[in-house]
């Protein structure tokens, strides 16, 4: 298992398996690899225990519904557990949040990070949803089918992402 | 397929692409924002690599005529809106909607907030749907690929050639910056050697 032993592998290795996943997701789920939809069939079934209207919205409904959101579902709880795999098969100490941090000159203390995880992930998800995918739908995916809106979509991930990181982290 | 086997299936993938996320350490939020720093740039040679291999992925099953192909429509207000808003995101939470759950993986607490947040921000759009989609309505341009431009060229031949040239584009990348110094100027403490 010395494959998973090491800490750190090739990116080109990583990305070259995540293209290959694709194979399977087109021809058994007919599908393309992506993440924030499972966000809309999370939240659709978490918000529906408190409110029953939420099965009526038809945006909901369709992610409520689909066997491929399910999947989908299923592949980011797969995410996690493969992580888990990696990081405890590396032999590496837990953290509350990620040493990599310090490279950004950010405190890596809890309340802060609880903060500006949820300030970022209501706002990751809010602009995945709008644009209809996020890195891996339109980025990985959307590219690797050559789609025009994905490619600009791409684009403009880079720059909100360029602008705000530079905003935020510049003096670090 | 059976909804049963297509978790079993999801999962099965989930874990693979959990551990291509962990162990390049692309999931890492120092990993992400210097990249948009230009001081690290694990993410773009994964992010490359990952389109390359699925551009050539895809031309083999759409040769063969035993995939089709299901690409997303330009929506033009909501893909450049959506899409700075998400890149905005990126760096503020230091996670995309996939890696974030390969950080609940590598253990990271602060992850699970990052996961509350989105759960929300998915629902407020949910909710808004109409409204903000009304508000950003610049056209729809629909399902669009670069292959439409060219109806003569099969989309396999369009796809090899795409991927050839984004693997000129990573050897060139490599050789003025290895994968091995990336993480040395920038991303601090990650996983040089195993006692991190």
């Amino acid at each position: 298992m010395d494959l998973l032993r090491k800490s750190m592998r090739s990116p080109y290795l990583a990305g070259i398996i995540i293209g290959l996943l694709q194979i399977p997701a087109f021809l058994l789920v007919d599908t393309a690899l992506g993440a924030s939809s499972s966000f809309v069939t999370a939240s659709g079934f978490l918000f529906s225990a408190f409110d029953s209207s939420v099965a009526e919205i038809k945006y909901f409904a369709k992610y409520m519904s689909k066997d491929k959101y399910f999947w989908q579902s299923a592949l980011v709880t797969g995410i996690a557990l493969g992580a888990f795999i990696s990081y405890k098969a590396s032999g590496r100490t837990s953290s509350f949040s990620s040493p990599s941090w310090r490279s950004l000159s950010v405190s890596p203390a809890a309340l802060p990070r609880i903060i500006q995880g949820f300030i970022g992930g209501f706002v990751l998800l809010i602009g995945a949803r709008i644009a209809g995918g996020c890195t891996s739908g339109h980025g990985i995916s959307g590219l690797a089918q050559l789609s025009v809106g994905s490619s600009v979509a791409v684009v403009f991930m880079f720059v909100g992402g360029i602008i705000a990181a530079n905003l935020l982290y510049k003096r670090s | 397929m059976d909804i049963f086997w297509l978790v079993i299936l999801g999962l099965t993938m989930g874990m693979v692409f959990g551990i291509a996320l962990e162990k390049s350490r692309v999931m890492e939020p120092g990993v992400l924002i210097n990249q948009f720093l230009f001081r690290d740039f694990t993410m773009l040679k994964m992010f490359l690599a990952a389109t390359a291999t699925g551009l050539v992925s895809l031309s083999a099953l759409t040769a063969f005529g035993i995939a089709e192909l299901h690409p997303k429509g330009f929506v033009v207000g909501n893909i450049i809106i959506g899409g700075t808003i998400l890149g905005i995101g990126i760096a503020i939470a230091g996670a995309c909607p996939g890696t974030v759950f390969a950080q609940i993986g590598r253990g990271y607490k602060d992850a699970w907030f990052t996961i509350t947040g989105g759960l929300l921000g998915a629902a407020f759009y949910g909710y808004n749907k109409s409204v903000i989609d009304g508000a950003l309505d610049l056209g729809n341009l629909g399902k669009i690929t670069y292959a439409d431009f060219v109806p003569s060229v099969p989309f396999w031949m369009l796809g090899l050639g795409t991927s050839a040239l984004l693997v000129v584009f990573m050897f060139a990348l490599e050789s003025y910056r290895p994968w091995t110094s990336d993480r040395k100027d920038a991303s601090g403490g990650l996983g040089h050697s195993p006692a991190e």
